[in-house]
């Protein structure tokens, strides 16, 4: 046994280490099962209680990924190309036009949109400067910088910007309340976020996409609003002098809508001929300018959109859309108004120093904002100059609410109404508080597993590597018998350390990895499968059994070396290149690769010592 | 108990037989992916899927029949495990939206079933670029890598050797990826989980290479008046009872795990599971044969050079 000893005392310091780090992992799983048992009443006490404990312990457990427990893991792109021209202090129409190229190259190619645009800017015309978009004193862009600084401050502010949008996903993220969220950047503009056991996804995007831009904008004047609508149905109307009339017969179908009330008489003359009314149903009365179904809106977008109809609308004025339904249509569709807005921005959410939610007397919920004492002027002058009038409380391009003023606000005191339920107000809180992101975001990757889908996956996970271990033991014991046995003993500690390691270093254990557990089973005991066949061999030549022992070990090394660590090498390429789950599957490929090396050249070898040197016994390899 | 003991099994002289049936299996794949292409996942070509559980009832034509007109191109939809459906669109737009058609649709066309959606993956065309661009860092370096390290450890015919057997198997596994893409009741779309499926695979080719190579290298310092071929001949028979067992039990688990591991493991064990076989094969008949037909055709130089 001495002249093991430093071996030995490895192989237990290495078991220890990897218990110490299993321990939680297995009470863990162990408390759950406990939890799981229990009835509800009793579970929800127990959980009560013991908090602190099970937090503690799914803390220090192994992790597993979103493809194993549920979740989602969202990869956000902060649109640069907004950002430019939310940075642009002027903006002119050849401005649009090399934004929209650069959007074009940065689509197909890999280009970054700055890159692109300054290189589009200087192709067009090389003598223009670009200082004259972005003047920025503050900055230091005055109209003399040259194309180069503007470019170096340009790319600054879009890496603030990412940066900027890291610390409010995650205080976004913090507020909606899940455990163990996780929010990393990866590469220059893209933000990872994982977040474990959600359950209502598109609660999520909304969250992490709105800019939480909030705006407060006067609205259009009814009668120039009432008749751009006429000239804009004008527009779209067909040659009727080739139409016969079929209006009359149409008029009683759409009285059974909800909103027939408040439908001119005009409206119910639907002409199927003429594109806009066939998604849109005009109304023309107060600022509300039409009635649009939510799977039409696209369609009604690319009418409005064009520029000798954008021409129509009164001056500085701008179609928004309702952030929630006003009732349904026919079809039973969400239908929603269409209000013509102010461009002109009186007020913004810079100005709310306090959100939070709050009930009207008829109970439905609110936010309730306080501006600060700027704001508050600001408040009292719009109020006070616009009475019997609308303001509209824009919140990310959609109106919420556009209540008309009663008297003038002296307190700053202001509120979003007209929300869909509480959570919905809960979320607006939320993003008001953590502040508007400085250019949108678009989710450019989602990948949702449902907690049911992560349960089979872990259930069939385990089971295989049950039973490939099972078999692989047996086969191992058929054909090397004593030999077989040990390598088995070596097989069941690899299992062991790899969850060790992976468990020490706080990796992630995915299905992918789960299926490169069961890879290394099978792999591992190439080693001394390796290692065996020699000794047979040697031993077929007539070399005694401690020769053979030695022989077997020392002539087989090289192989099994510079067999793993090409594989090895592999899984390091795996890891650097791929994301989420191949990276666990990479992870457990490597570690794998370290224990199964170490128990078969380490641990099989201590046993064979034993047998062979102490215990002075004949070992069958079969 | 023993197999493959003291076989002495003449595979260098029956190499020419192996290069017909490699060439010929390589020729096909390659026929293959020129005609039938390979199916690509959506972290490659960007798109929308979703596992949609309790749908499956009216079955995988019809489902895709009525959501056609609704999601305005026409979706893939299979079936996915027991009694799920797996529904690919290719359309951008909201998530939610999409979502929502699709449960809508099928709801309302088929009563009596009750959709749900089980699994979202969302990849936008960008990010998707970026897969394919990252997918194809790794597998190049993967190979690079590997190269260089045989260069280092042993002499330059035998990493050709290596690299070759390693291009070999991972054409003839695409090529049938590429073969029975749609003939088989699980999906063989190329995604991330291929591609590490892969680069397994190459690490595994070589790893049973590398065995085979590291006895050449011994015998030769052995029996040094021996022929070159016969030293290849014996090294291959020493190991091929290894070469049998590792093989044996690494494709027994990747069985395991393709019958018992779930639907979202299945193309990826089914890669390993052809990868390996395959691999074992070229480890025998491709790699030591090609450093023998190298070093002759040094020899022929020399001789001409006389």
């Amino acid at each position: 046994m001495k002249r093991n000893g430093f071996k030995i005392g490895i192989t237990l310091a290495l078991l220890l280490l990897c218990g110490y780090y299993l321990y939680p992992t297995v009470r863990y799983a162990l408390l759950q099962r406990k939890i799981n048992q229990m009835p509800p009443e009793e579970r929800a006490r127990f959980v009560e209680a013991n908090y602190g404990t099970i937090q503690n312990l799914r803390e220090k457990s192994l992790k597993l990924g979103l493809d194993l427990q549920g979740g989602m893991h969202v990869a956000l792109e902060v649109r640069v190309d907004a950002l430019l021209r939310a940075l642009a202090t002027d903006v002119d129409e050849t401005f649009e036009e090399v934004l929209a190229a650069a959007r074009e190259q940065a689509r197909r190619g890999d280009v970054s949109i700055i890159d692109a645009f300054v290189a589009e800017f200087e192709r067009r015309d090389p003598n223009a400067r670009l200082s004259r978009y972005f003047r920025n004193p503050d900055a230091g862009i005055t109209r003399r910088s040259s194309n180069e600084e503007v470019a170096a401050y340009l790319r600054k502010q879009a890496d603030e910007a990412v940066n900027r949008a890291i610390s409010i996903v995650r205080d976004r993220v913090d507020r909606y309340g899940v455990t163990e969220p996780s929010i990393q950047k990866q590469g220059t503009r893209r933000i990872v976020v994982e977040l474990p056991g959600v359950d209502d996804p598109e609660r999520v995007r909304r969250l992490l996409r709105g800019t939480a831009r909030l705006e407060f904008r006067l609205m259009a004047e009814p009668q120039l609003l009432a008749a751009s609508l006429q000239e804009i149905i004008a527009f779209y109307e067909p040659d009727t002098t080739a139409q016969p009339a079929t209006a009359t017969a149409d008029t009683a179908r759409t009285a059974d809508t909800s909103l027939a009330s408040l439908l001119g008489e005009q409206t119910q003359a639907t002409r199927p001929q003429n594109p806009l009314l066939a998604v849109l149903q005009p109304v023309g009365q107060g600022v509300v300018f039409g009635v649009v179904a939510g799977p039409d809106t696209a369609q009604v977008n690319r009418l409005l959109g064009r520029p000798e109809v954008r021409a129509l609308l009164p001056p500085g004025i701008t179609l928004l859309y309702t952030a929630n339904p006003v009732g349904t249509d026919a079809q039973g569709r969400p239908v929603y108004y269409l209000l013509g807005v102010r461009q002109e921005v009186e007020l913004t959410g810079e100005a709310i120093t306090d959100a939070r939610v709050d009930f009207d007397e008829l109970n439905r919920p609110q936010v309730s904002m306080t501006m600060n004492s700027e704001g508050a002027r600001i408040w009292a002058r719009l109020t006070g100059a616009n009475v019997g009038k609308h303001i509209a409380i824009v919140l990310d391009n959609v109106v919420y609410s556009y209540p008309v003023v009663n008297e003038r606000i002296p307190s700053g005191r202001s509120s979003i109404t007209g929300l869909a339920s509480q959570k919905e107000a809960q979320d607006i809180v939320t993003v008001l508080k953590s502040g508007a992101l400085p250019a949108p975001v678009d989710i450019v990757e989602e990948r949702t597993v449902g907690p049911s889908l992560g349960e089979a996956s872990i259930r069939a996970g385990l089971r295989s590597t049950l039973i490939g271990l099972l078999l692989v033991a047996l086969f191992m014991i058929f054909y090397y018998r004593t030999a077989g046995m040990i390598a088995d003993l070596a097989l069941v500690l690899n299992l062991i350390f790899i969850l060790g390691i992976l468990a020490a270093f706080k990796a992630t254990l995915t299905l992918p990895g789960i299926a490169g557990i069961v890879l290394t089973i099978g792999m591992a005991i190439d080693a001394n499968v390796l290692i065996f066949e020699r000794m047979r061999e040697e031993l077929a030549t007539g070399k005694t059994f401690r020769a053979a022992l030695d022989l077997g070990y020392s002539k087989a090394l090289s192989a099994i070396f510079d067999g793993n660590i090409t594989t090895f090498f592999t899984g390091v390429i795996l890891y650097s290149f791929g994301i989420g789950p191949i990276q666990g599957f990479a992870v457990t490929l490597m570690a794998g690769i370290a224990a199964s090396l170490f128990s078969a050249l380490v641990i099989t070898r201590i046993v064979f010592d034993y047998l062979v040197l102490e215990r002075k016994l004949m070992v069958s390899v079969g | 108990m023993r197999i493959f003991e003291n076989i002495n099994f003449p595979f260098v002289k029956y190499r020419k037989t192996a290069y017909l049936f490699s060439g010929t299996l390589i020729l096909l794949s390659i026929v293959s992916l020129m005609t039938r292409g390979l199916e690509l996942g959506i972290d490659f070509t960007g798109g929308m899927e979703f596992v949609v559980s309790g749908a499956s009832a009216p079955g995988a034509t019809a489902v895709r029949e009525a959501l056609t007109p609704v999601l305005g191109s026409e979706p893939e939809v299979k079936t996915f495990g027991e009694g799920d459906l797996l529904i690919r669109v290719a359309a951008e737009g909201e998530i939610a939206e999409v979502q929502q058609r699709i449960v809508e649709t099928i709801r309302q066309r088929f009563p009596g079933t009750q959709p749900e959606i089980l699994q979202t993956d969302v990849v936008g065309p960008r990010f998707a670029e970026d897969l394919k661009q990252a997918a194809l860092y790794s597998v190049l370096g993967a190979i690079l890598v590997i190269f260089v390290y045989i260069l280092i450890r042993f002499e330059w015919r035998f990493g050709l050797g290596a690299v070759v057997a390693l291009f070999h198997d991972i054409l003839i596994t695409l090529g049938l990826f590429s073969f029975l893409h749609g003939w088989l009741p699980f999906s063989l779309a190329i995604d991330q989980t291929i591609i590490a499926a892969f680069l397994t695979i190459a690490g595994y080719s070589v790893n049973d290479t590398v065995i085979v190579f590291d006895r050449i290298r011994e015998y030769t310092t052995i029996f040094k008046t021996t022929p070159f071929e016969e030293v290849v001949n014996r090294s291959i028979n020493a190991t091929l009872s290894r070469t049998i067992i590792t093989s044996g039990s690494t494709l027994l688990v990747v069985l395991v795990l393709f019958i018992f591991g779930g639907e979202v493991l299945r193309g990826f064990t089914f890669a390993l599971l052809v990868g390996i076989g395959i691999g074992t094969y070229s480890s025998i008949f491709v790699a030591s044969p090609v450093v023998i037909e190298l070093k002759r055709a040094r020899q022929q130089r020399l001789a001409v050079a006389r």
